[in-house]
């Protein structure tokens, strides 16, 4: 009895060639009091191909707002060059920083007008001076959720149990920082999409504080 | 028959005019003077400003924009106008930017908006638009730039010049003492166009606007003090000419 082999490396279906682009990925934002953590792995594969391993999908839509990215590579950065149009355009004739309420709504409208033609996941975190920090998390389909804490991407998964154990409202921000790399470590350590460095921005009133952390020096957690 | 036509729309007139066209620079030279004075490191551009009735919001009154984070423009003429026009100048520096991944050149928003200009004067049914724009800022090379363009769709660079009303007056002021050296300073060159204002602009220092754009830099609305610290500075330096020339004498 011929049992039928599926060879992956054969299959067109799974071929490098023509597999879409995709961050399969682990993202995360945390309100801290004063601003956000953002954080994120740095891998896009397209199949099982690592095409970039320093990916950096903290994306700027303005000085004060910044998006997570995960899903498909060329949806997300699309979507983020419209939002960052948009945003900009209506900076000038506001004659000052927009809210971040208003980008998430923003890619609210695209991603839900055009929800049979993306895969797009995002966390738009930022800061502004009517709310504070604030992270606003839009999945696919298009819905928007504020939350003091929020994870995406396949790496996500993983974590959930981590983040609702080990999440405090108004924590410093260093505290906030390091319980984002844990948090990303963990799931960069399960998830074979996710890997690679945690890049980390912090938003605050002042602006964007940009760091990486290279492998050698992510946490150690326990690995058998 | 055709001559009693071409005052109404945009035709040629048999003398090879377009009238409307004319007709809108004359609406220009009404509204209130703007002068633009590019420096070395700086653009300086001042307006203005017509007195506001005692209800009325200050606020509201606004005739130096800004188009993009380093462009920035004064207007002379129908401010309503220039509405639409700053509206659509606006859109444009952000679809560039999504489009080509580069901020506007300052060239290329001028020759924009002269292109919009133009083509309201070769449309079926529209009227140009009433005003004269002075565009300023820098590339992103660093480099400055000041360029103003008319109703009829013309543009030109400029080192220093002004439109609206009393232009002429103001230019030939700025035609004698721009000097390379005047306005290698910030100091210099914000001096250099409050001076050239203060010629025409009646009651002094309370009707001027000043906006000051350096490179990399967010635009800069001069307040109220530094405006008159300004003034004072030019009205002893009067003085002090005026002196000189008695003892000549």
């Amino acid at each position: 009895m011929a049992a039928s082999v599926v060879d992956t490396y054969s299959d067109p279906n799974m071929s490098w060639m023509n597999a879409p682009h995709s961050t399969g990925t682990s993202i995360m934002a945390c309100e801290f009091d004063g601003g956000v953590v953002i954080g994120a792995d740095s891998r896009t594969t397209t199949g099982a191909y690592i095409a970039n391993r320093v990916t950096d999908k903290l994306t700027k839509i303005t000085d004060h707002i910044y998006c997570c990215r995960s899903g498909s590579a060329a949806d997300t950065q699309a979507i983020a060059d419209i939002v960052t149009y948009h945003l900009n355009f209506h900076k000038m004739e506001l004659g000052e920083q927009p809210l971040v309420q208003t980008a998430a709504a923003i890619f609210r409208e695209l991603c839900y007008n055009y929800r049979d033609s993306l895969v797009a996941g995002i966390l738009v975190a930022g800061w502004d001076k009517k709310r504070g920090g604030q992270i606003y998390s839009v999945p696919i389909g298009g819905m928007v959720q504020r939350q003091a804490v929020s994870i995406g991407g396949s790496g996500s998964s993983y974590v959930y149990g981590y983040v609702d154990a080990n999440f405090k409202p108004k924590m410093t921000k260093e505290e906030a920082k390091k319980f984002v790399t844990n948090t990303l470590t963990l799931a960069m350590l399960r998830d074979g999409s996710s890997g690679g460095v945690v890049r980390l921005g912090v938003i605050s009133e002042a602006g964007v504080e940009r760091s990486v952390i290279l492998g050698d020096q992510l946490p150690k957690f326990y690995e058998g | 028959m055709s001559a009693r036509y071409d005052r109404a729309i945009t035709v040629f007139s048999p003398d090879g005019h377009l009238l409307q066209v004319e007709y809108a620079q004359e609406a220009v030279r009404k509204g209130s003077t703007a002068v633009g004075v590019r420096g070395k490191d700086v653009v300086v551009l001042g307006v203005e400003k017509k007195s506001v009735a005692k209800l009325q919001e200050e606020r509201t009154v606004r005739k130096i924009c800004l188009l993009d984070d380093h462009v920035v423009m004064a207007f002379a003429g129908l401010t309503a106008d220039a509405r639409i026009l700053i509206n659509r100048a606006q859109i444009e520096c952000q679809s560039h930017k999504l489009t080509v991944e580069d901020p506007v050149t300052l060239e290329y928003i001028t020759r924009y908006i002269a292109g919009l200009k133009q083509k309201y004067t070769q449309s079926n049914g529209r009227r140009p638009f009433g005003i004269s724009c002075l565009i300023g800022g820098f590339d992103y090379d660093g480099f400055p730039h000041l360029f103003q363009t008319e109703p009829s769709g013309i543009y030109y660079e400029w080192k220093a010049n002004a439109t609206g009303r009393s232009a002429k007056t103001v230019r030939e002021f700025l035609e004698k003492n721009y000097t390379a050296d005047e306005v290698a300073t910030e100091n210099g060159a914000v001096k250099l166009a409050i001076r050239a204002l203060l010629e025409v602009v009646q009651s002094g220092q309370k009707n001027l606007e000043i906006a000051v754009m350096r490179r990399n830099q967010p635009m800069q609305m001069l307040d109220m003090d530094t405006i008159n610290s300004y003034v004072s500075i030019i009205e002893k330096e009067k003085e002090e000419e005026a002196e000189k020339k008695k003892q000549k004498k």
